[in-house]
């Protein structure tokens, strides 16, 4: 699950890096955790499973990566180690959702993206894998990221 | 009995003039008027007209290309397109005047009215539809929404002060943007905004509010003002192209290079269209014209040459692998014993692919492979031998149709740069020499475009006719004989004007003889022109064999039987009408007004029966 972001951050996007992460110390989203790092470039995010969820009580980690010219372009957000069985979480950890692709937009945030994750598990009825799940994931060995997929979403709610 | 043979003939008589409209004398002032006509337009089209003019003089303009171009030469006669050929001005200025025209209808502003535009195909008549008809609802789906009056100071720190939702810095309001909605955001991040979405391509057109909750719409003005020179150029150029990409009723030429676009006329009947760079092309399908063969042929057609230029089937009939150096050998002569082409040169035999030097005495003789018969007793070699003459078999029937399509397609070639160098240099030539004026030989450029639509229309009939079955013998061979003729008046025409033309140019002729020159090909033309309309009248009705008794069915079948084509009466009574025989004992063929010797009852040029 290589990322290879070879390109570091531009001004911009170091700026606004460094303003989201005071914006996040001060008010993090509630479930979140930000593990300190001195990589600006790749978050990892701790999310915790919303009480009454089929995800209570566990924890579980995201990886996000920021592209050069962030937050034009949309962050690279996947689960790492144990990724929870979801219907819309591939078992590479890639995530099936929107805004982390197509419908993403620069007046979006890490914060805003965790609480739409959240929310997604939050709502699911069921602890499984896609139906794709093995095709999909087979198609994207050697590292291939899910920015490069191209996505049909699955149905909104859940 | 009487009266009813009379009616016939009247009839017959009627459509026959119909069929055949050269009478030479009208055919002449005809002509003169035309070259007249002709040359008046193009004065009229060297002014530029004025903006009121302008679409008057644009129609005149399509047509006169359509004749000089077209290869189409005037079946329907100088109709009114149902389509017009834009250029990239004149598409702006098309969206000029459809976004001030809705600008003022619904009042609103051009950059609104521009977004609307933009969603509904650029129709004028259709915007104004459904905006009155629900408003909102427009305005919802386009993304203009009402500007509320004062910004959100959600966020704020200083009265003056809000933060931009993108960089999160704080800028004095008065330094903001926000598009039709209260979300303001800053220049500089407007600007890496829109510049990102119009390097994303086209979708920059409909892009949004950056807020996600927000579905406002941008528009050109706020996307304009902040862009830099490059963006804007990009930002504009997808606007023009949103005129015929999001608009069924126009298309790009498909030429390679070709820039302009074609519009359809709502109301007409369109089928085929000729740009104003020269191409040819189904409106339906975009392929090159292919009057009179319908768009699945031709579309099964093309996918089956793009197939065979694989070469695989044609590898698999006549090739095998030298078993030694793997390249592919191909057999041409009949002797089974193959020796591969330098510097491999292993001798095998082409049956069994073994060593011919294991061959002789032991396996038969040299000319009878007793292993490939053992081997093919066993079973060996039968799957991939019937293959292999299936293949051939497939093949050559294929190859004997696409060779006839390539080189009509060739022809065809070459006749447009013959035009083409009959318009640029040899017109004046000619003109000069034989001192007259150029409206004089028009009947030239009429030969040599009556030449590339036969070519054109002859190339996709072999598509048709590959894909004609088997099994249905009458209309393969209705089909046949309408193409041969058709073939022949063609090859006939097209010789003429090729070799003709030339020894007017180079030798010495004498006005005597280009006259006569004259008369031949006009006549030729005509007569070509002729068999090709019957032959795509017979394609637009089937290829059904006749049932009513118009003259020209009539003479088909007659001809397709092997008889006498046409009706005794009928020909008799038009040719004494017509026919004209000068001192020299000549008679001048009422079709081609080839100068006949002799009494034969069938013109030497165009084979067609004029005497009884
Ligand atoms: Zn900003
Ligand atoms: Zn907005
Ligand atoms: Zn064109
Ligand atoms: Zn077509
Ligand atoms: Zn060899
Ligand atoms: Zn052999
Ligand atoms: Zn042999
Ligand atoms: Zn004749």
């Amino acid at each position: 699950m290589s990322s290879s972001s070879p390109k570091g951050l531009s001004r911009i996007a170091a700026n606004r890096l460094h303003k989201e992460l005071k914006e996040w110390q001060m008010n993090p989203p509630a479930g979140f955790k930000h593990k300190v790092s001195d990589n600006l470039q790749r978050w990892i995010v701790e999310v915790n499973g919303a009480p009454n969820t089929l995800y209570e009580n566990e924890t579980y980690y995201l990886q996000v990566d920021f592209p050069e010219n962030y937050p034009m372009e949309a962050p690279q957000v996947i689960f790492t180690h144990n990724p929870p069985l979801h219907p819309h979480i591939y078992s590479n950890g890639h995530i099936c959702l929107d805004i982390l692709y197509d419908s993403w937009s620069p007046a979006m945030t890490v914060s805003s993206i965790c609480i739409s994750i959240l929310s997604m598990l939050s709502s699911s009825t069921e602890k499984a894998r896609p139906v794709d799940n093995d095709r999909y994931v087979r198609n994207c060995r050697n590292g291939k990221s899910p920015k490069e997929t191209r996505w049909w979403f699955h149905d909104d709610k859940v | 009995m009487e009266s009813e043979e009379d009616m016939l003939d009247a009839r017959s008589a009627t459509s026959d003039d119909g069929f055949y409209p050269n009478n030479d004398d009208e055919c002449d002032s005809d002509r003169m008027s035309m070259g007249y006509r002709y040359e008046e337009e193009d004065d009229d089209d060297g002014m530029d007209g004025d903006e009121d003019a302008y679409e008057d003089d644009f129609l005149q303009y399509g047509s006169d290309e359509d004749a000089l171009h077209s290869g189409r030469p005037s079946y329907t006669g100088r109709q009114q397109l149902p389509y017009t050929v834009l250029t990239e001005e004149a598409i702006t200025e098309r969206q000029d005047a459809a976004i001030e025209s809705v600008a003022s209808v619904l009042s609103i502003s051009r950059a609104q009215a521009c977004l609307i535009l933009r969603k509904h195909e650029w129709c004028v008549s259709r915007v104004n539809e459904e905006w009155f008809a629900d408003e909102s609802r427009v305005r919802n789906c386009v993304g203009l929404i009402e500007k509320s009056i004062k910004p959100s100071m959600t966020g704020q720190r200083d009265i003056r002060e809000i933060k931009c939702g993108i960089c999160l810095e704080y800028h004095r309001i008065e330094t903001m943007q926000a598009c039709c909605c209260d979300h303001y955001f800053c220049q500089s991040c407007w600007r890496a905004y829109a510049h990102t979405a119009i390097c994303d391509g086209p979708g920059c057109l409909s892009l949004r509010c950056p807020n996600p909750d927000c579905n406002a719409a941008v528009g050109d003005e706020l996307i304009l003002k902040l862009v830099l020179e490059e963006d804007k150029r990009k930002y504009r150029h997808y606007i023009t192209r949103s005129y015929v990409e999001e608009n069924r009723r126009a298309k790009w030429c498909p030429a390679p290079g070709c820039e302009y676009a074609i519009e359809f006329t709502p109301g007409g009947d369109i089928q085929d269209v000729t740009c104003n760079c020269g191409h040819n092309f189904c409106w339906n399908c975009s392929e090159e014209a292919h009057r009179p063969v319908e768009c699945v042929t031709v579309e099964r057609w093309i996918l089956k040459n793009s197939a065979e230029s694989e070469n695989m089937n044609w590898i698999l009939a006549n090739s095998k692998p030298c078993p030694k150096c793997k390249r592919p050998i191909e057999k041409n002569l009949g002797c089974m014993h193959i020796t591969c082409t330098p510097p491999c040169k292993f001798e095998f035999c082409w049956l069994c692919l073994g060593a011919w030097s294991e061959h002789g005495e032991r396996t038969g003789g040299f000319y009878a492979c007793n292993r490939y018969e053992a081997e093919k007793k066993e079973g060996k070699h039968d799957e991939t031998e019937r293959r292999r003459e299936m293949a051939k078999n497939s093949l050559e029937r294929y190859t004997h149709y696409y060779e006839r399509w390539a080189s009509n397609e060739q022809s065809k070639a070459k006749a447009l740069s013959d035009l083409k160098q009959l318009q640029i240099t040899q017109l004046e030539k000619l003109s000069d020499k034989h001192s007259l004026p150029m409206s004089q030989l028009k009947f030239l450029v009429e030969a040599w475009l009556q030449i590339v639509e036969c070519r054109r229309v002859l190339k996709w009939t072999y598509a048709y006719g590959y894909y004609l079955p088997e099994n249905e013998a009458t209309k393969k061979q209705f089909f046949e004989y309408l193409q041969g003729q058709a073939e022949t008046a063609l090859e006939r025409l097209h010789q003429c004007a090729e070799k003709e033309v030339k020894a007017h140019l180079d030798g010495d002729a004498s006005n005597v003889t280009f006259t006569d020159f004259r008369t031949k090909l006009a006549g030729l033309t005509s007569v070509t022109k002729n068999y090709f309309q019957r032959l795509v009248d017979a394609f637009e009705n089937g290829l059904a064999e006749v049932k009513d008794s118009t003259a020209v069915n009539t003479t088909v079948q007659a001809s397709v039987k092997g008889k006498c084509s046409r009706s005794k009466a009928s020909s008799s009574r038009s040719n004494n009408a017509s026919r004209v025989v000068d001192d020299e004992g000549h008679w001048y063929c009422r079709h081609c007004t080839f100068a006949n010797t002799g009494c034969s009852t069938t013109c030497s040029m165009c084979h067609l029966e004029t005497m009884i």
